[in-house]
């Protein structure tokens, strides 16, 4: 998605991006929302540049705030995205219960970001891989003979 | 799972940081491989492999130890 932007710059852009976004939001609300939305901004270009620079740095921290992570760096993001996606959902969930429960006016939000949470687990098994090709289906046809050997060296 | 990246690494005099770049692969995930932490996924196997010159069932020993791929 971010792949015309250098990959040291990609999240600095991305926070840049969604902070400026939210600063806007305060913004546009008008009123004391002007002083916030001077705040979120400062925070955004202070969390933009931290991110930059430790984009820089040789460690683990440095490889996914850089963009650069090997295979085992991608996993731990993934994991924690993963973990994060947990967190959200049963946050969800629980807010959704609680504000039935009180019979408070405000329970939508939390039912749609629980949909949109279970439509997101739906679209990832379908997009990796649990919808494709039964894994008990024998493309043999019936033929059947001894298992491969490898003779590689 | 043990794996001879270690003793290959230091019988060649490479160091973490000369395997990694050769690799393409952090230099912490070199210490991770080499602790036991990581198991790597079969096409880095086979690039470790490779560049140590040995197969991969000889570099890693699924005998010993835990298989936990993750």
């Amino acid at each position: 998605m971010l792949k015309f932007i250098a990959p040291r710059l990609r999240r600095p852009a991305l926070i840049a991006v969604l902070g400026t976004a939210y600063a806007a939001a305060w913004a546009v609300h008008g009123g004391h929302g002007r002083v916030w939305a001077i705040t979120a901004e400062i925070a955004t270009v202070a969390w933009a540049v931290t991110m930059y620079v430790w984009g820089g740095r040789d460690n683990e921290q440095g490889a996914l705030a850089g963009s650069r992570p090997d295979e085992r760096q991608r996993q731990v993001a993934q994991r924690s995205w993963a973990l994060t996606g947990k967190a959200a959902m049963l946050a969800a969930f629980a807010g959704l219960a609680v504000s039935i429960a009180v019979r408070s006016a405000d329970w939508l939000p939390f039912a749609v970001m629980l949909a949109v949470a279970g439509f997101a687990y739906l679209m990832g098994l379908s997009t990796f891989g649990v919808g494709e090709e039964d894994p008990a289906y024998d493309d043999s046809d019936g033929l059947s003979g001894p298992a491969p050997v490898s003779h590689w060296r | 799972m043990r794996n001879q990246v270690r003793e290959q690494r230091t019988i060649r005099g490479l160091s973490q940081a000369q395997v990694a770049a050769a690799l393409g692969v952090s230099r912490q995930t070199v210490i991770s491989i080499e602790g036991g932490r990581y198991l790597p996924s079969l096409p880095l196997a086979f690039r470790i492999a490779r560049f140590f010159d040995m197969t991969v069932d000889k570099m890693f020993d699924p005998e010993d130890g835990e298989a936990d791929p993750c």
